[in-house]
């Protein structure tokens, strides 16, 4: 249940996994490298079910080296769950996850 | 996790708490009684997995007290302080305190109370004893405060560990209103550098709300080692000598004894429905015997259809003999799932003689006997009531004080005696006492004047006795608040009796006392005599029988207001024509025609007027509640060889209603 890469050429869209917990991060961080390559990438979190704080590690590291290199990052689906875990966290700003969106 | 998952997990961890405390309890009165020191380490860990599992299942509180008593137990476990008796009744009422708290997170009722507030500060001054003064003033000023800085850095092993910070922080969450913080400083700059299963994030949490520091540590309990940890008090209380902090006055032990008392019962009462534990000892006996069973089964088999030729017909006797004695087994073994140790009712019992005595001022040694005495689960559930009424009853009356006893030529310590054993198919249970014995001059002078009796002159002792399982029959001069209130031995009887047993009493003046409890070993099969009513079977339970006996037509009068009574040994017993009581047409109705049978139950006699008996029988007892509706004068229902319904009687019930008819 590895994060999945969609979309050719441009805009990489990476949809996370519904269990995007420790476990899954390993396959999460190699295709989240392998969107680095591109210029644009969406994050589509509208499938996750459960997120623990790895997982959002992952999505900063993720965000910030996507930031230096100069990639533009969307998110195109935010689950219920995700934001929940990210308020507690106190990871919503940083993660800037949208302010509304249907999830 | 889901809702209903976090309260199968409390269910279960509530259920190991009380397990652990019970052992808190016996190790505690074990030292007491001069044990060894391997008992602290005993209570220790006790005390240990109540704390962690308390914080981990969603009770701070319970994890925060247990932490005092934890810190307190570790002093003792490190040498630094020496057990004494101060530091048990402490610990002991610690346990007293958490059996509460856990009532009361199951009543899903607020854990603390104004008890456990005095008990908490308690503790924490014994542990302040001996500090210097303004050491322990300084820590309680930091103790409790309204708002919270909580600065928390993970380790970098912390989640692989299995420890979320989303669960913690969760978890603070129910202590107040959070502000939270994210420190990425150690965070890497490149996917490249990041190993995701290591933490690099740290916390600021600013927490609004009245809390004390140790139930804010208590949620971080299981990663003490796995982080770095600060936790500052924003603002401090003004109020630091608030009640609850004033050293607190023990509550009263009475309340206390009554306390546990009231939270075992209601304990117990929730255990009634639950669960039973059983031995794989046991079930691989029973997948044994089935299997047993089924090879019976198919030996059987080959004889089904055609005709069973003479040569074969040994074999077949065999078979049969076989599935008989199979299925015996088998419904034994399936009844010793249900029997349990009679220790888990005994083991109440030290903590509260202790207690009683001390309160007393008498000195008690208990003696237990036939622990390992099993039986089923339902009467073990409920044998436990009546049991604390003979205990308390046997120290507040029948043992003395250790002047008179020396008066008396005895020794200081009075014995009591719980002994459990195997009688045939009943379980006897002893409650004795060497201590001054029934005064038959108190109980026939107060039931002259209750008006029981007119004189006791011809009265044997045993028929003196008797008297006091009269309903509100006391003696004590004194009403003290463990006994004497008269409600006592009618309820003790009337307990037993519901469970088909008999409680009787042998007292010698000045030698002591002893009250035999006869149980049935199970409620699931009872021993009864069938009885013809018209078309109809009844069996009426044998330990209920006292002879059956045929009348002359004239030997049963009417009398004014529509009874029947007949004479028997020298006293009038009422009749119940069970064919009326139960509405059976076809019966015999002239009484020299059928059987009269004489029965006792609930303290009184009456026959029981049947068309005869048909003999005796086993009767597995099957639910008439759970079937159809409860039905009164019927204790339940049994199937006969033949395949039809026959009700068991209960005899109980009818003199019950034979009361409330008189009474009407």
């Amino acid at each position: 249940m590895g994060g999945r890469t969609k979309g050719k050429g441009e805009a990489r869209v990476i949809a996370l996994p519904a269990d995007f917990r420790l476990a899954s991060t390993a396959d999460v961080k190699a295709s989240l490298a392998d969107a680095l390559g591109a210029s644009a990438a969406e994050l589509d979190g509208a499938a996750v079910e459960r997120v623990d704080s790895a997982a959002l590690q992952l999505l900063l590291v993720f965000r910030r080296e996507a930031a230096a290199r100069g990639l533009a990052l969307a998110w195109s689906g935010v689950s219920v769950a995700m934001r929940e875990a990210a308020d507690v966290l106190g990871l919503s700003q940083v993660l800037e996850l949208p302010a509304s969106m249907p999830a | 996790m889901s809702k209903t998952g976090l309260a199968q997990f409390q269910q279960v961890f509530i259920e190991e708490s009380l397990e652990g405390l019970d052992t808190m309890e016996s190790s505690l009165l074990a030292l007491d009684n001069g044990g060894d020191a391997e008992l602290v380490h005993t209570i220790f860990r006790a005390a240990h997995s109540i704390k962690g599992g308390a914080a981990t299942f969603g009770f701070p509180e319970m994890s925060s007290f247990t932490h005092e008593a934890e810190s307190l137990l570790d002093e003792v476990r490190g040498g630094k302080r020496a057990i004494d008796g101060a530091i048990i009744e402490l610990l002991l009422r610690t346990v007293d305190c958490l059996r509460a708290m856990f009532a009361r997170a199951q009543a899903g009722e607020p854990l603390n109370d104004a008890v456990a507030e005095a008990l908490r500060n308690e503790l924490a001054a014994a542990m302040g004893r001996g500090a210097p003064v303004a050491g322990v003033q300084a820590r309680r000023e930091v103790d409790q405060a309204d708002a919270w800085t909580v600065r928390f850095r993970p380790h970098a092993g912390m989640l692989a560990g299995g420890n979320e910070p989303l669960r913690l922080i969760r978890e603070l969450a129910g202590l107040g209103e959070l502000t939270v913080k994210t420190e990425l400083d150690r965070l890497p700059a490149t996917l490249a550098a990041l190993e995701p299963t290591e933490c690099h994030l740290g916390w600021t949490i600013e927490l609004k709300g009245p809390a004390r520091r140790a139930d804010i540590a208590a949620v971080f309990d299981w990663v003490e080692d796995e982080c770095d940890l600060a936790i500052e008090a924003k603002h401090i209380v003004a109020e630091v000598a608030s009640p609850v902090a004033t050293p607190a006055t023990p509550a009263a032990p009475a309340a206390n004894v009554a306390d546990a008392g009231a939270v075992r019962a209601q304990r117990e009462a929730s255990a009634e429905s639950s669960s039973v534990r059983v031995s794989i000892d046991k079930i691989d006996g029973l997948i044994n015997l089935v299997g047993e069973l089924v090879i019976t089964q198919s030996m059987l088999d080959t004889f089904r259809g055609g005709e069973v030729d003479a040569s074969r017909l040994a074999m077949l006797e065999h078979g049969l003999a076989q599935l008989a004695r199979h299925t015996r087994e088998l419904q034994e073994s399936v009844m010793g799932i249900r029997m349990l140790p009679i220790a888990s009712v005994f083991n109440r019992f030290p903590r509260m003689v202790r207690d009683i005595s001390q309160k007393l001022g008498k000195q008690v040694k208990l003696d237990l006997v036939g622990e390992q005495t099993e039986l089923d689960k339902t009467v073990l559930e409920k044998i436990g009531d009546p049991m604390v009424h003979l205990v308390r009853n046997a120290i507040d009356h029948g043992l003395e004080t250790p002047e008179k006893r020396r008066a008396a030529g005895k020794q200081d310590t009075g014995t009591l005696t719980l002994a459990a054993s195997h009688r045939g198919g009943s379980i006897v249970v002893e409650v004795s006492d060497d201590g001054a014995g029934l005064n038959r001059d108190a109980i026939v002078s107060k039931a002259v004047q209750r008006g029981l009796i007119a004189s006791a002159e011809g009265m044997s002792d045993e028929a003196v006795a008797e008297l006091i399982f009269q309903p509100g029959f006391s003696t004590a001069a004194v009403t003290t608040d463990l006994s004497g209130r008269g409600v006592g031995m009618d309820v003790v009887r009337r307990n037993v009796s519901d469970l088909g047993g008999t409680v009787t009493i042998r007292s010698t003046q000045g030698k002591g006392s002893v009250f035999t409890i006869t149980l049935p070993l199970t409620l699931a099969i009872i021993d009864g005599l069938t009885a013809a009513v018209g078309e109809e079977r009844y069996i009426v339970p044998l330990v209920s029988i006292v002879e059956s006996v045929q009348l002359k037509a004239d030997a049963v009068r009417s009398v004014a207001g529509g009874g029947e009574l007949f004479r028997f040994r020298g006293e009038y017993l009422p009749v119940i024509r069970l064919h009326d009581a139960f509405g059976c047409d076809t019966a015999v109705q002239a009484i020299d025609e059928g059987l009269m049978v004489v029965v006792e139950g609930d303290g009184a006699r009456m026959g029981l007027f049947v068309d005869g008996l048909i003999g005796q029988q086993q009767a597995v007892v099957k639910s008439l509640e759970a079937n159809y509706r409860r039905v009164q004068g019927i204790s339940g229902a049994t199937i006969l060889a033949d395949g039809s319904v026959a009700l068991i009687v209960d005899i109980a019930g009818l003199v019950r209603l034979q009361g409330r008819r008189k009474a009407a």
